[in-house]
């Protein structure tokens, strides 16, 4: 009878045991299994992003109606469709254009739009106007000023995440930085 | 009896213990390890991008357009305290199509610590595929060709006295006489002892990225 008694109490002490250690596992078994889902996920992401980057790039460097075409690509339908590239690789993140100069980093994107947002931003830069060099110096002058402009494309923001705070990376916790970019110069044949 | 089983439990708690103790760095090796990976394939398809975005702008510039005197490119960011005195590329002299390219890799590939670049000369003239190996394949520096560029480019260019200097001959294209094209290289070793992942990631994989971009209509 006595002996039943302490078999009984040392069965209870076992599962009590084992609950313990289910309890201690099972989250650091979740929080890997998260992150390495997040880890795929950020690859598969940041891939999206650079071949949507440097077709967007290739398109805006383009002379999209001939080499002598006067305006360079719209700078929105670039956008565009970088955008519609990248609506259908992000998970849980949505994509909005950029609407002035590009942003520096991936917080003034979240300050302007919130969180779990990344911006699309196509920028053309002119080079210097030339104008009449000073004596002895030879034309081109200022120097640089016959390149060709350049367009720089870039995607930035901040991706949703499963592993909050996200290694670590994250601004607010639950995201990964984005910051994709590519700069190249363009083609311009017409004055 | 009493004593036995209590000797029993002792030892399947530290049974667990050491299990635990097992385990779980081995989990977080793996982990660590996996999410090394993901880095070196996402840094791979990055310098993929900028290399075949580099060799692709040397048409934005014309074969005869050379640079002027003081001309320069690319200041690295990392170098200085001072952006002014970053290490910069000095172009004069040379096809402006090297400067193009030279521009688009720098600015397309993002600066990472962890990337430690085998550099080299930036504008090279005249390989040839049919070439074994050696400076008849991987063509030769121009005159005036820095030497420290993450990224090296081999083109084709006209001096303004009408010499031309070939690009690369590729005879895979246009068969049996081949055509010239543009070729850029980068070659990087990823470092993750300069990444938190250091603690668990013992390898440092050299990466390499070739593109070829063959003349568009008008430069043909």
């Amino acid at each position: 009878m006595e002996g039943d008694e302490r078999v009984k109490r040392w069965r209870g002490r076992a599962r009590g045991q084992a609950t313990l250690e289910f309890a201690f596992a099972a989250p650091l078994f979740l929080l890997c299994l998260l992150g390495t889902i997040d880890a795929a996920l950020w690859a598969v992401q940041t891939s999206a992003a650079v071949s949507a980057v440097e077709e967007g790039a290739r398109v805006a460097a383009s002379a999209v109606n001939g080499p002598l075409a006067p305006s360079p690509p719209n700078a929105r339908d670039i956008t565009s469709s970088v955008e519609s590239q990248l609506k259908n690789a992000l998970f849980a993140t949505s994509v909005r254009p950029w609407p002035r100069s590009c942003p520096a980093t991936p917080g003034d994107v979240e300050a302007l739009f919130g969180p779990r947002v990344v911006a699309v931003c196509v920028h053309e830069n002119q080079p210097p106007a030339c104008t009449t060099p000073p004596a002895g110096v030879q034309p081109p002058y200022p120097l640089y000023c016959a390149d060709s402009p350049t367009v720089s494309v870039q995607v930035i923001g901040f991706m949703a995440s499963l592993v909050p705070p996200s290694f670590g990376l994250g601004w607010r916790g639950g995201e990964i930085p984005l910051d994709i970019g590519a700069t190249t110069h363009t083609l311009r044949f017409a004055p | 009896m009493i004593r036995r089983r209590s000797r029993r439990q002792a030892g399947g708690d530290a049974q667990a213990i050491l299990e635990t103790a097992l385990v779980i760095p081995l989990m977080l090796l793996l982990i660590s390890n996996f999410i090394g990976l993901m880095v070196q394939v996402s840094v791979q398809e990055q310098l993929d991008s900028a290399v075949s975005l580099a060799a692709a702008s040397r048409f934005q510039a014309s074969e005869e357009a050379h640079d002027p005197a003081g001309s320069q490119c690319c200041p690295d960011p990392r170098c200085c305290a001072r952006a002014a005195d970053a290490t910069s590329l000095t172009t004069a002299g040379l096809p402006t199509g090297c400067r193009y390219a030279a521009e688009t890799f720098y600015g397309t590939m993002p600066v990472e610590r962890f990337l430690i670049w085998h550099d080299r000369p930036l504008c090279l003239t005249g390989g040839d595929s049919a070439a074994v190996s050696g400076p008849s394949h991987d063509g030769i520096p121009y005159a005036r060709s820095p030497s420290n560029s993450h990224v090296s480019c081999d083109i084709g260019s006209t001096d303004a006295d009408g010499t031309v200097h070939r690009g690369f001959l590729d005879h895979a294209l246009n068969p049996p006489f081949g055509l010239y094209v543009v070729t850029c290289d980068a070659t990087a070793t990823l470092d993750f002892s300069r990444t938190p992942l250091a603690w668990g990631v013992f390898w440092s994989p050299a990466l390499h990225a070739h593109a070829e971009s063959v003349p568009p209509p008008f430069r043909q």
